[in-house]
């Protein structure tokens, strides 16, 4: 008993840092990927891993107070949690505990832990960015929300663990054909979901000096730094699970250890692609301004989210 | 005994009147009025069947009572559906009391003896067990309402307040004379309904009459002005307490009275009846509504009003799908929205009574200067939100499992996107009013304040542990009306979809946090105002003419998409049918002139009809 | 209970006589004249009492007058309705009077009247003859025309001439209509009639109704003869509003009840009467809703308020019947509450907590919220209109209700403005006795109740 449980707390650990490991390199390689689309050099691939440790030994941290230290903890202490609610290549930590609904509400732990520092901050430039932030996500929210319950309606269960475990022995959702089209909608809503443009106007560079991070330095910057990275993580791993069977390409208990690698192999190929797909798409679009972002997303692809509705609709009557 | 209770608390309501002219004395009365119901109901727990410990146990009460008085017969009874109301009626009663002591000052008397008597009539309301009763406490409860209504001196509060208070008043009238004419008795459960066509009527006419107590559209229209025009400890208990009865007489009407069985008889769909369906689907419009309306203001009081909209029409959704998860993902719903509705209306009133102010541009940066406060908001805002640190995000769970079990494709994505602009506009209030720039000097709240917003938040963190017990306490309910109580232990639910682990949640987010505190400790810090990094150290005194709070407008984009599709909404469909009925008004003043040649013709004309009448005749 | 059995005349015949006697008493001494004519108005309402105890005991009381047995000579037959209004009118005078107590330049003429006009509709409720009746609706008209007028300004002369106009009209159709009775039948007692009504001709029968309605219908405020109520209500002060509302309206609708149950009962009668009373309903609640003058507004409400109690009058039965009595009682003390009230109305009136909380009292049971009597008056009214299945009349009377909590809410409203409030001593006395009046019938209904069942019994069975 007390074995199983330090065993499970160990795994957990390590997923967790694991986690945090893909998260910076992704940071790098997207970096990367850009500049050579922009025919730059760019930087090395590890400068994910060099820009955290770097921020975390700063000397000088400057703080506004409690609420700003609240950003820090609550953005990286929530997103590990959102990540141990999810399948990761089949693996379920804690997914059996709970589903995709409460997936859902988690990743707006750190999301709101974020958003107390960036407004505890008073900065303006933090104010508007978070408004930005906020209204994309209510704005692909809608079409993502309609996909996820067609697809919970379909497998009749609403546990994302569950849905997994439907796609095995290669029956991935997007061979359906209502999913197919509902694994588009949802890369569009991916794009927003990862603040990728053309739906990065919440951080706007040039525009607000990065919104919400704007008032973020040392220790408290690469907190939030830590929890971006790990959030495209978790995003693109929500979509590989959705859509793409998690990953699970051979059966754990016919294989043994070797399923356990060809699956996290297969996995990380899988949200390497979905997430270089978001790069690419973000590398040669322009960025559109909130009102635009939540024409698009609440217009075009919720008709079309409304449309596989209408499929599955149609379907279970039958 | 149950009659002396009711004597003991219109006394006292007298007594705290006559102590008019010592707001604190007349205060401290009624919260030991206040504290009776909420004995009364703890000393019930046993006798519907919840075993809660026997020291408990206040007052020995009769389960039932037939109260004569003369002329009628009241017959009230405990019922676990009542006994669950009261419950969260009781529990949000002393809070808001407990407030008023220091933010009442004037004319306290009255609002004291109003609040008691709301609270006789609701606690009359939920004992009811035939229609007189029932219509003369659910009367009783809606004009103490008016009265503390007109304290706030406010034509658009008072005038629709008492409208729309007539209107469902009559709505329910009418309802209940024909199920009356059908069945030939006042008394419930004598009642044997025929599934014909006047039921059918008699149950949307008591449904829509009871939506405008619970806020639902398209009766909503009255809630906004009053609950953002009335003071606040009433409001806390308007919204949080009285707007459950209206969903109490729904569930009580709709499974109790007429039964589920004749709500299917008149039309299925995926086992859900079209009735339910169509309160569901009512429920989901208006937790939409609600929200978005919510983003759109800017003044404190008007936004909570529209959020609790929103978060009421949750309520009704649960209460049309009616399978055993739904009816506890509801009952659930109303239990948190009681507390956390309630907290946030009173922290808004702390937050008025400290700076003056409501609007929430004109606020900004009471985070550090109210902590307690602010962290009971944000507690409040979580269950609001549905964020998994307080129970909210179990009853909205329980919902959104519900409508997937029937299959509900187009209510679902409704309910998840009303949850998303949930958190717009909680993060309005938050940074509106607690974060950004500081701007005003003030102190915390007073203690009786705080604990009361305390005291109401606190609930919400115990049955976020232990949503398990919560099962407990509505299980009584579902096993009255034959259905099967969810499986749960005391920090899991399961459902035929998905089980959810509230012990699993609050481990991981521990070990989360610790993680987090161990890079977070790495390093010291040290704290700069606010001022310092965006003016890049200019002296602030220069710049002090500019606000570099960014809340006033704050989701201005948002509103430029939405305003034209909510710029003609409800209330404009009621201004229309008042406007046509009042031209018939103007054509009956018309008929008197002031010419007495003209009245004594129509005494002349009148004359003929008659004999013109007699001669047909 | 009885402590002396009151002889109905007493109740009639006592306040006529002081109020003859009282320029005696003004030329001894101006200022006693007030506490003289209260006095006198208790007095007359502790007899009253008796009466009503009395005909609680012993049912129906009858007496002759000057010796002559009837049919010829002239009978007295007090009813349970008759006893319980002589009894409200006589109290609900008396409180009245004192509102105008405080009034500087007490004249005589106004004492006078106003002892005369409560006796007389005292009369109309007790009284067992059709003459007799005709003669106590003259006095409390030329009374009326006095009191209206008593303000002393432009408007109260014009309404009370709008009143002498349509009131003289309204006075010769009754005449007709006696004749017309007389000129078949050669009696003019109530149970003469009764008894041998149906060997008049129909025409005849039908013509005497038609008169008889017209006629009275001028004093109860029925649409369409009641274009004089906005006017003379506009004009006279508060005070005579409000007692002729509790006065001579109430003596109005007792003699439309007896006329429709006792007199001439046909069922085309009560069909009238329901359609009369629901336009009334109607049209006077509609009115009221546009009305931005306070008094105007409650006098229109007033009307509305007499359409309801026809519509329970045109049910003949014993519920709606029941439901009449409790109308009846309702209007008297709530609408002359409110009159009262409607003084310097756009005040803080409703700031005063006792005053304010009255006035909030008698709106809430005009409006018939529950437990005020107006909630039970409409209650028995919409169950036994529910029993027979009258669906449209209900609908009509719940949405006049709505009309009025529309109107009555922008009263409360005005009621919570700026200005001081100036109501007299006496106002204010007789404003929180009326709600006093209003929460005990609210506390113990059982009280109206029992002698409204009696009424509504004895009505049945076509007694007074």
């Amino acid at each position: 008993m007390v074995m199983n449980i330090i065993t499970s707390i160990l795994v957990m650990s390590g997923m967790v840092a694991l986690g945090f490991a893909i998260g910076m390199l992704f940071n790098g390689i997207a970096r990367k990927v850009v500049a050579r689309i922009h025919n730059r050099v760019g930087p090395p691939v590890y400068q994910g891993y060099i820009d955290v440790f770097k921020l975390f030994s700063k000397k000088t941290n400057i703080s506004h107070g409690w609420i700003f230290d609240l950003a820090a903890l609550f953005s990286v202490g929530g997103i590990a949690l959102t990540f141990l609610f999810l399948p990761v290549a089949g693996v379920s930590m804690l997914s059996g505990e709970g589903d995709l609904f409460l997936i859902l509400y988690l990743i707006a732990i750190p999301a709101l832990g974020f958003a107390l520092g960036a407004g505890a901050s008073g900065n303006p430039n933090a104010a508007v960015g978070m408004m930005r932030a906020l209204m994309m996500m209510l704005a692909y929210e809608l079409p993502i929300a309609m996909v996820i319950v067609a697809m919970m309606v379909y497998y009749n269960t609403t546990s994302l663990a569950g849905i997994v475990a439907m796609q095995s022995n290669l029956k991935w959702a997007i061979g359906i054909p209502p999913f197919l089209i509902g694994a588009l909608v949802a890369d569009m809503a991916l794009q927003g979901m990862l603040m990728e443009k053309p739906f990065d106007i919440p951080l706007a560079p040039h525009e607000i000096a990065t919104g919400p991070l704007v008032e973020f330095g040392g220790k408290h910057l690469g907190s939030i730094i830590l929890y971006k990275m790990m959030g495209t993580v978790v995003e693109t791993t929500l979509f590989v699970d959705l859509f793409l069977g998690g990953g699970v390409v051979l059966n754990v208990n016919q294989f043994g250890w070797f399923a356990y690698l060809v699956n996290f192999i297969v996995w990380f190929v899988l949200i390497l692609v979905v997430f270089l797909i978001a790069v690419i798409i973000n590398a040669v679009f322009p960025r559109f301004r909130i009102e635009q972002a939540l024409k698009f997303y609440w217009k075009y692809d919720a008709l079309v989210a409304l449309f596989i509705l209408f499929w599955i609709f149609s379907g279970v009557m039958v | 005994m149950l009659v002396e209770i009711f004597i003991t608390m219109l006394i006292l309501a007298l007594v705290a009147a006559a102590l008019n002219k010592y707001p604190k004395i007349s205060g401290i009365v009624t919260f030991f009025a206040s504290l009776i119901p909420f004995l009364v109901v703890i000393s019930w727990s046993q006798d519907i069947g919840l075993s809660f410990p026997q020291f408990l146990k206040f007052f020995t009460l009769e389960k039932s009572l037939n109260y004569n008085i003369g002329i009628a017969t009241f017959m009230l009874k405990i019922t676990p559906l009542g006994w669950f109301f009261l419950l969260l009626l009781a529990s949000a009663f002393p809070m808001a009391i407990l407030f008023s002591i220091t933010f009442i000052k004037k004319n306290a008397g009255g609002f004291y003896a109003a609040m008691i008597t709301s609270m006789i009539g609701s606690m009359g309301i939920l004992l009811a067990q035939d229609i007189l009763s029932f219509y003369m406490f659910w009367e009783i409860m809606s004009w103490s309402i008016l009265a503390l209504v007109m304290r706030s001196h406010d034509k658009k509060a008072i005038m629709s307040y008492l409208s729309f208070g007539v209107l469902s008043a009559m709505l329910i009238l009418l309802g209940i004379m024909l199920l009356y004419s059908e069945t030939g008795t006042f008394v419930f459960s004598e009642m044997g309904f025929m599934a014909n066509n006047t039921t059918l009527i008699a149950l949307s006419l008591l449904v829509s009459g009871f939506a405008v107590k619970g806020v639902l559209v398209p009766m909503h229209v009255w809630a906004p002005y009053v609950y953002s025009r009335s003071e606040e400890p009433f409001v806390a208990f308007l919204s949080g307490g009285l707007s459950k009865l209206g969903y109490f007489a729904m569930i009580l009407f709709m499974y109790s009275v007429v039964g589920i069985s004749v709500l299917n008889s008149w039309g299925t769909f995926r086992d859900v009846s079209i009735f339910g369906y169509t309160l569901a689907f009512i429920g989901a419009l208006t937790a939409f509504i609600g929200t978005v309306l919510a983003i759109m203001q800017d003044d404190l009081r008007k936004l909570l009003a529209y959020s609790s909209i929103g978060q009421l029409g949750y309520i009704a959704i649960g209460i049309g799908i009616g399978t055993p998860l739904a009816m506890t993902g509801a009952l659930f719903q109303a239990l948190n929205h009681t507390f956390f509705k309630s907290a946030l209306f009173l922290a808004a009133g702390a937050v008025y009574y400290r700076t003056g102010k409501w609007k929430i541009s004109e606020l900004g940066g009471l985070g550090y200067k109210m902590p307690f406060t602010f962290l009971a908001v944000l507690f409040a805002i979580f269950a609001l939100a549905g964020i998994p640190i307080t129970s909210g995000f179990a009853a909205k769970w329980l919902l959104y499992e519900a409508a997937i079990q029937k299959k509900f494709l187009f209510i679902t994505p409704i309910m998840l996107i009303a949850g998303v602009g949930a958190f717009l506009y909680s993060y309005k209030i938050l940074y509106g009013v607690f974060l950004g720039e500081p701007r005003h000097n003030v102190k915390e709240a007073p203690l009786s304040q705080l604990a009361a917003m305390w005291l109401l938040v606190l609930p919400l963190i115990i049955f976020l542990i232990f949503p398990g017990w919560f099962v407990d306490l509505t299980s009584p309910i579902l096993k009255w009306y034959g259905l099967m109580p969810i499986s749960h232990t005391p920090y899991t639910i399961t459902t035929s979809l998905a089980a959810y682990n509230t012990l699993a949640v609050i481990l991981a987010l521990i070990g989360g946090l610790i993680l987090a505190f161990a890079l977070y400790f790495s390093k010291p810090q040290k704290v700069v105002p606010h001022t310092d990094n965006y003016l890049a150290g200019e002296p602030p005194e220069l710049y002090e003419h500019i606000s570099m709070h960014a809340a006033s407008k704050y989701y201005e984009p948002f509103d430029e998409v939405f305003y034209p599709f909510f710029k003609r909404g409800a209330e404009m469909c009621w201004m229309a049918i008042l406007k046509f009925v009042k031209i018939l008004g103007e054509g009956a003043r018309a008929i008197y002139t002031g010419i007495v040649n003209d009245y004594s013709i129509y005494i002349l004309i009148f004359f003929l009809l008659l004999v013109g009448w007699w001669l047909i005749w | 209970m009885v402590m002396f059995d009151v002889p109905p005349v007493l109740l009639i015949a006592f306040p006529l006589f002081f109020a003859f006697l009282a320029p005696l008493i003004y030329y001894l001494s101006k200022k006693s004249i007030k506490f003289y004519t209260l006095g006198v108005l208790i007095l007359n309402a502790i007899l009253s009492y008796f009466l009503f105890f009395r005909v609680m005991d012993e049912g129906v009381v009858y007496e002759q007058l000057s010796g002559f047995y009837p049919p010829v000579g002239i009978l007295l037959a007090v009813g349970y309705l008759g006893s319980i209004l002589a009894m409200l009118i006589n109290t609900l005078a008396t409180i009245n009077y004192v509102s105008f107590f405080d009034e500087k330049s007490h004249s005589l003429r106004f004492s006078m009247l106003y002892m005369l006009v409560t006796a007389s509709s005292t009369g109309i409720v007790v009284t067992g003859d059709l003459f007799n009746m005709f003669v106590f609706f003259e006095i409390t008209a030329v009374g009326s025309y006095g009191l209206l007028a008593s303000k002393g300004t432009k408007r109260s002369y014009e309404g009370a001439i709008k009143y002498i106009v349509l009131g003289s009209i309204g006075s010769s159709f009754i005449l007709l209509g006696i004749a017309t009775i007389y000129g078949y039948l050669k009696t003019l007692n109530f149970y003469d009639i009764a008894a041998r009504i149906s060997t008049m001709p129909i025409e005849a029968k039908l013509m005497a109704f038609t008169f008889l309605v017209i006629g009275i219908g001028v004093e109860a405020e029925i649409f369409p003869l009641n274009g004089w109520v906005p006017d003379a209500y506009q004009g006279a002060s508060s005070r005579v509003a409000s007692f002729m509302v509790l006065g001579p309206s109430k003596a109005g609708i007792y003699a439309i009840a007896r006329l429709i149950f006792t007199l001439i009962p046909f069922s085309d009668g009560y069909e009238l009467a329901l359609i009369l009373g629901a336009l009334t309903l109607l049209i006077g609640e509609l009115a009221a809703l546009n009305q931005k003058d306070v008094k105007r507004m409650l006098a229109y409400s007033s009307i509305g308020q007499m359409g309801l109690i026809l519509i329970a009058l045109s049910l003949h039965s014993q519920i709606a019947l029941i439901a009449a009595v409790f109308l009846i009682v309702n209007h008297a003390l709530a609408k002359s509450l409110l009159f009262l009230g409607s003084r310097n109305y756009a005040s803080g009136i409703l700031k005063n907590p006792v005053i304010g909380a009255s006035i909030f009292i008698g709106a809430l049971s005009i409006i018939g919220m529950p437990p005020f009597p107006g909630f039970w008056g409409k209650w028995y009214l919409i169950v036994d209109m529910a029993h027979n299945g009258l669906w449209f009349m209900i609908s009509v009377i719940l949405f006049a209700a709505i009309v009025e909590a529309v109107y009555y809410a922008r009263f409360l409203f005005r009621g919570t403005g700026n200005e001081k409030v100036t109501l007299l001593p006496g106002e204010k006395i007789a404003i929180i006795s009326l709600a006093v009046l209003l929460v005990i019938i609210a506390l113990f209904p059982f009280l109206l109740y029992n002698p409204a069942s009696n009424a509504a019994t004895s009505f049945l069975g076509g007694g007074p």
